[in-house]
């Protein structure tokens, strides 16, 4: 009996989660929306939480001195507030106090007052900027236990598997002190255990693994839309056992801007093989088919869109070359010529060692992002087949789609959502008129002392990747710790090639060497001491979030850790992440950005107007006036994230015109 | 180039695994449209509807509740090809269908969202009624049970041979009617006379009761159910309408067309007859007489104005539609008026089009034109009428419509511009476009200056002007010269009789001979005295015969000098008697034409504005249109004066000028506004004594300096409201 009331419950919750949907405003509404929002929330802004945090802090004398047995009883009863939904605004700086102390006595760290500020936004559905180094896991373990007392389940979301276990295990104390039980999803999870794991009330894991379980709850469950069809669900309830994710209530997604934003509309899919017809034959004939053809005459591609088209020549001899081939589909033209064309974007707007990495006979998608494989994932729709044909490989079966959610739409969902990040200032609008959250930065304990050396701009990649390796060499020399940025894999192993040609010790970090990642980011930071020499780190965005790279004391009189950009990204708050490694919690450093004429970003994004500038200049000027150049390279950046933003836009309409119109979702 | 049609889309998941059907009540019937078959869904109960092409059909045909979407894809793939639909192209037509309510998709209730999308389409109906404020309407009653019981009483008509007799009809009250046209025409004054308002609205209602049940039962007639009836408002005017709607799923074309006709074909029954009516209560007159005319003027004045043209949507948009076999023909044209802007001005490649078919095209293209033209030509005169009526209802009219019809299209344009997706990629070329031709119109219309011209009406006159009187008492009996004709001086113009002046000719001529008689004998008799007498009576006589003589000589009007009949024709007096002193006619000096043109005061306002040296003015004659005659020497009068000099200016001459009734007919007729004489003489001053005559009607072209369109469009529109309202 109680079985059945919980698995009711927790169905309920699901369907109430399930039906929550976030209004999408679009034009002048959004505009309106925006304004109207702002104006609701300006209450709480930094003097505000300066006050609320000093008011904490002046309580913490008083707690201190109370046993472990007290300050339990305030938890206790500062809990029962929450749950009834009895917290005012006394309360909260109470709880807050509380759970400071409480971290105090357990971790021997005690919160500072601008950490206090950064949970206190958190607690009142805040995005916050805070810092690299400024204790973020700390700003929202204290705030954790309010929100989870209050919407009695928390989902907390972190950037990796090792983040989610490793922050579950050491705040875990924490928690259970706070009379919340906690759980980390990990890949490795099993079924069984999730659905415990997932009843706690806190509950640590990347957005990925929570999202797809959602997914596999929707599958397992069917449409689950109206209360009649979840009463169907719940009386077939022993054959589906009910969803695994008893509703979204409230979540708390670290690294933000990455989750929400660069990742937003990367969906996420579940799907399966289908084995009817072996295709692997047609698309080996289409990559051979698009190896024919011309490039300018039978074709064009667009970069930016990665999308190609056949011109009418080409559309002529693929014609005639269809005519050759057995199977049946090629008698289909329009079919047939999607096939030449998908074979032709998956020769030029995918390479190995950018968008993909060939490991043992397979293709492995490198996230753009986060610089790592992303294991178990493939193209949608015959483009990965694609590519294994162009590369020779076998070519897998076709998958079908099963399920399909984007982060920007699953985040949506949750009635509560905050989040923290180092950079979420330049995404303020959009997180604002996306997610409805408005964005607050919350000042650094200690002032950032980085040195921001300028801009160094050249006209041939062959001579940026001279001019970085002299640059590293020299740096060295001087004892310091200096960690190389790349964009790809490929551009990691070029330079690392570079630097063991001058006869540089180095390390490189990519996918393809993930494994000691740890022990590498330790030692990322270390300078010349004792006949050691200093660290060279040559990394792709793998150490662009989360790594936390603390320079030795060697180091930090050297100079700290020198972070240089060897290109641009396609987001400024890419770059200030991947820069941000370095003048950690008031520590010395500094960073530089190297670029190109023959960057993808300028070629892509600003074409015309980097031909115009690469003829302008001499042949024989290597590099080139940073001043009379970066604004090409800063429109090219800028372009390139309005483009991903109307990108995320549409897929945002998208979703809700499905949402809209189609039935039973 | 055909657009790209990917074959998979991102959502297929959403509808892979679904197993839906059409809803049992749906009914499928077949429609032609320019030779390609269509199917037609109509659920009868809500009164949907859904257009589906053959393959579409064969889709949802296939759909029998136990197949998955997938599965039927597929299918429809290996029969169909490349014609097969795509992904994308199946989930819009299922969520189409879905939305339309003619798709059942689970077998569980869905009350809710029945419900949700029944709240939606009530929210959308409130919009479009608040968008068409001069089109508003409100449900009444369901008049299925009326119809079902007047129609089969009226069955055994409603077939060809009915068709035709109602023609024989209409023949026959137009043939009835025709010969008394003046009557008619006079009739409208007092049709519109105040009195009669109430009885002309009551009529109105009655005809268009009519009108509408004749769309009802004929729609009954061909198996349609009318489950609606209610009034609308139609520019500020009440009317019935109802919803036949159910013959949009009629197989053949002309039953559809034939309800669209029914309105108006019932209406005009009643119009015949009442034609019949007015005809034989024409001596009575009446109260009959005049509602007889009052059905005959609301259900023609109607059918013309609104319901037979094809340009509004009306009974006549609707039967276009069937008749050129285009469905949707007014958004659809639209949408192919804008899919031409942006594949040739924004160029966007992938832009489709409305229809493919080259035949369509052309249709929906001259169709797009003709419906925004008429519609701008209908705004403007509706507007300018109310304005000159009522101003601040006009005003605010004016407004409302401006903005639905312009700015919110203006606005959608702006939306389009800068959030398509279409756009994405050049977007700033697309902005820059926008503005070179916002650029362009603005310079077109507000800055490069543009030839002015003003026109008037005016006739020839000649400064040396002489009326010409009947000299003595007399019957016309001849006339020599008409109105232009040249007379050498000294020739006959008219010549009168006057049988009492030959008679007392006659009489003086006898008493002539009598007194001579008199006279001789009294020389023969010697009678000194006797003679005297006589002599001086003779002389007496003689010159009283001289007189009559010189009288008899005033008969015959003759030109003083040489010159040219003009005003009065004097042809109208033959027969009648003239008194002496009487007016004959004008006759003027030829040598010295000049043109006298009147203008009233707000068109004449630049007159006294521009010094004389800005601007030069063309002539042109009636009879000879094509002849142009510089004009020179302006002058103006510049006294205004009510009183119009010549009748060929006012309205009932032809001109433009309007008048006051006139109480006597022989005074000059006197104009409603002051008017300023303007005077121009021909600079090549025998270009007007050739061939034309002075009286004869003029055009003056003004040439003023050049000025944007702008300037000269606010100029006038302020003219027309300065002339027109009364506030």
């Amino acid at each position: 009996m109680s079985q059945a009331l919980t698995r009711y419950h927790a169905l309920f919750e699901s369907l109430r989660s399930r039906r929550v949907k976030p209004k999408v405003p679009s034009g002048v509404d959004m505009a309106f929306g925006r304004v109207l929002m702002r104006a609701k929330n300006r209450r709480i802004n930094i003097p505000w939480l300066r006050d609320q945090a000093q008011q904490i802090d002046l309580l913490a004398p008083e707690i201190r001195n109370c046993s472990d047995g007290v300050l339990d009883e305030h938890i206790t009863r500062a809990r029962e507030l929450f749950v009834r939904g009895r917290a005012d605004e006394e309360s909260v700086r109470r709880a807050l106090a509380f759970t400071r102390e409480a971290a105090r006595r357990i971790t021997g760290e005690e919160p500072y007052v601008v950490q206090l500020m950064g949970a206190m936004a958190l607690y009142h559905g805040r995005i916050i900027e805070m810092l690299t180094g400024e204790g973020k896991t700390l700003t929202g373990s204290i705030a954790a236990p309010l929100l989870a007392w209050r919407y009695r389940r928390l989902h907390i979301l972190t950037v990796n598997d090792y983040l989610a276990a490793r922050d579950a295990q050491s705040r875990g104390q924490l928690y259970r002190r706070c009379l919340c039980d906690v759980g980390a999803i990990v890949q490795e999870t099993e079924e069984h255990e999730r659905f415990e794991i997932y009843a706690k009330p806190i509950v640590y894991g990347t957005p990925k693994q929570i999202t797809a379980d959602w997914l596999r709850d929707q599958i397992r469950m069917g449409p689950v839309n109206t209360p009649w069809t979840g009463r169907q669900s719940l009386m077939a309830g022993g054959r589906s056992g009910g969803p695994m994710i008893p509703g979204l209530h409230a979540a708390m997604v670290d690294e933000c801007d990455a989750v929400l934003i660069d990742e937003g509309v990367v969906p996420l899919i579940i799907a399966r093989s289908r084995r009817e017809h072996d295709m692997a034959q047609v698309y080996r004939d289409a990559a051979r088919i698009a190896a024919k053809l011309d490039e300018g005459p039978d074709y064009s591609i667009e970069h930016v869109y990665r999308r190609s088209e056949l011109k009418r020549r080409g559309q002529h001899r693929a014609r005639q070359m269809f005519d050759e081939l057995p199977d049946s589909i090629w008698r289909a033209t329009r079919r047939a010529e999607e096939l030449v064309r998908q074979a032709l974007v998956a020769r030029h707007c995918y390479t190995n060692g950018r968008q993909y990495q060939i490991v043992d006979g397979k293709v492995m998608i490198v996230d753009e992002y986060t610089g790592r494989f992303l294991a178990d994932r493939s193209w949608e729709h015959g483009l990965h087949q694609a590519v294994e044909a162009k590369e020779g490989l076998d070519v897998t079966a076709d998958r079908e789609t099963l399920a399909r959610m984007s982060f920007q739409r699953f985040f949506r969902s949750y009635p509560f959502l905050c989040g923290m990040t180092g950079t979420a200032a330049d995404a303020t609008g959009e997180m604002e008129s996306v997610y409805s959250r408005p964005v607050i930065v919350v000042p650094t304990n200690r002032p950032v002392i980085r040195e921001q050396w300028p801009m160094r701009v050249f006209r041939t990649q062959e001579s940026k990747w001279r001019a970085i390796a002299e640059s590293v060499a020299e740096l060295h020399a001087k004892g310091r710790p200096v960690l190389v940025g790349t964009r790809s894999v490929a551009a990691s192993e070029l330079i690392s090639r570079l630097l063991e040609s001058i006869g540089l010790p180095h390390r490189v970090l990519n996918a393809n060497f993930d494994k000691d990642e740890a022990e590498l980011i330790a030692a990322a930071g270390y300078g010349r001491e004792h006949g050691r020499e200093a660290s060279i780190t040559v990394a792709t965005n793998m150490a662009g979030r989360g790594t936390d790279i603390k320079p030795d004391d060697a180091a930090k009189k050297a100079g700290g850790l020198h972070v240089i950009l060897t290109e641009l990204h396609g987001a400024k708050r890419i770059d200030r992440q991947f820069i941000g490694r370095s003048g950690r919690q008031g520590d010395p450093g500094s960073a530089q950005i190297f670029v190109s004429l023959e960057d993808e970003l300028v070629r892509f994004h600003t074409p015309r107007l980097a031909r115009l500038v690469s003829r302008r200049v001499a042949a024989t000027d290597d590099e080139l006036p940073t001043s009379s150049h970066a604004w090409l390279f800063r429109l090219a950046q800028s372009r390139s994230e309005k483009r991903d933003r109307i990108n995320r836009a549409s897929v945002l309409r998208q979703d809700d015109w499905m949402d809209k119109y189609l039935p039973g979702h | 180039m055909t657009a790209e049609r990917p074959t998979f889309s991102p959502f297929w998941h959403r509808v892979r695994a679904m197993t839906p059907r059409l809803r049992p009540q749906v009914q499928i019937t077949r429609q032609h449209y320019r030779g390609m078959r269509w199917h037609v869904a109509h659920d009868p109960t809500t009164n949907q509807f859904f257009r589906l092409s053959p393959i579409a059909n064969e889709f949802v045909g296939l759909l029998d509740g136990t197949r998955t979407v997938e599965q039927t894809w597929e299918l429809v793939l290996s029969r169909y090809g490349d014609h097969a639909p795509t992904q994308n192209e199946i989930i819009s037509l299922l969520s189409q269908l879905y939305n339309s309510n003619l798709l059942r998709v689970d077998h569980s209730p869905e009350t809710e969202q029945l419900l949700g999308r029944g709240k939606e389409r009530t929210k959308k109906k409130v919009q479009q009624q608040a968008i068409g404020l001069m089109y508003f309407r409100v449900k009444l009653f369901n008049p299925d049970r009326a119809l079902a019981w007047l129609e089969p009483i009226l069955r055994p008509i409603l077939n060809p041979v009915g068709l035709i007799a109602w023609l024989v009809l209409l023949i026959a009250a137009l043939a009835t009617v025709l010969p008394h046209w003046g009557e008619l025409v006079n009739g409208f004054g007092s049709a519109v006379a105040p009195s009669n308002w109430g009885w002309i609205m009551a009529v109105f209602v009655v005809t268009k009761i009519i009108h509408e049940t004749g769309h009802g039962v004929i729609c009954r007639r061909f198996g349609g159910q009318v489950p609606e009836m209610g009034v609308m408002m139609l520019v500020l005017l009440p009317s019935p309408y109802v919803d036949a709607s159910a013959c949009w799923a009629f197989e053949s074309k002309y039953r559809r067309m034939a309800v669209g006709a029914g309105g108006m074909i019932f209406e005009l029954f009643v119009a015949s007859v009442a034609a019949f009516v007015w005809t034989a209560t024409r001596d009575t007159g009446g109260l009959t007489h005049q509602l007889a005319y009052n059905a005959m003027l609301t259900s023609g004045v109607s059918t013309v104005l609104f319901n037979a043209n094809p340009l509004m949507r009306f009974d006549g948009y609707y039967i276009l539609s069937d008749l050129l076999e285009v469905p949707n023909l007014m958004m659809r044209s639209t949408g192919m008026l804008n899919h031409l802007a942006q594949r040739y001005i924004y160029r966007i490649k992938n832009a489709t089009p409305p229809s493919s078919v080259p035949g369509e095209q052309a249709i929906l293209i001259v169709y797009g034109i003709g419906a925004l033209i008429y519609r701008l030509f209908l705004f403007v005169s509706i507007t300018l009428y109310i304005m000159g009526q009522l101003f601040a209802i006009g005003l605010i009219l004016a407004v409302w419509t401006a903005s639905m019809w312009f700015i919110l299209p203006v606005g959608k344009f702006v939306h389009w511009l800068a959030t398509s997706p279409q756009l994405a990629e050049f977007r700033p070329r697309a902005i820059a476009t926008s503005l070179a031709l916002l650029v362009a119109g603005t310079l077109l219309v507000g800055a490069i200056p543009m030839p002015d011209h003003r026109t008037a009406g005016g006739v020839i006159e000649s400064d040396q002007t002489t009326s010409l009187f009947f000299g003595a008492d007399g019957f016309v009996t001849k006339v020599h010269a008409r109105p232009g004709d040249f007379v050498k001086q000294g020739e006959p113009i008219i010549t009168c009789e006057s049988p009492e002046l030959v008679a007392q000719l006659q009489l003086a001529d006898a008493m002539l001979a009598e007194a001579r008689s008199t006279e001789q004998q009294a020389v023969a008799k010697n009678e000194t005295a006797g003679a005297q007498v006589a002599r001086g009576r003779v002389e007496a006589i003689q010159a009283q015969i001289t007189q009559a003589r010189q009288r008899a000589e005033r008969l015959i009007v003759r030109a003083p000098f040489d010159g040219v009949v003009v005003g009065n024709d004097p042809a109208n007096f033959v027969g009648s008697y003239m008194k002496e002193g009487k007016d004959a006619c004008q006759f003027v000096n030829p040598a010295n034409l000049r043109v006298a043109a009147s203008l009233t005061q707000s068109e004449a306002s630049w007159l006294f504005e521009l010094p004389h040296d800005q601007y030069s003015v063309e002539m042109r004659t009636l009879s000879q249109i094509d002849r142009f005659i510089e004009g020179a020497n302006i002058r103006i009068v510049d006294a205004g004066q009510r009183e119009l000099r010549h009748q060929a200016l006012a309205y009932s001459g032809g001109g433009t000028i309007e008048t006051e009734q006139q109480t006597d007919q022989r005074s000059a007729p006197q104009a409603k506004q002051h008017l300023w004489w303007v005077y121009v003489d021909a600079k090549d001053a025998s270009q007007l004594v050739g061939g034309s005559a002075p009286g004869e009607r003029v055009r003056l072209r003004f040439t003023l300096p050049s000025k944007p369109w702008l300037t000269q469009w606010v100029d006038r529109l302020q003219k027309a409201i300065q002339g027109r309202v009364t506030i």
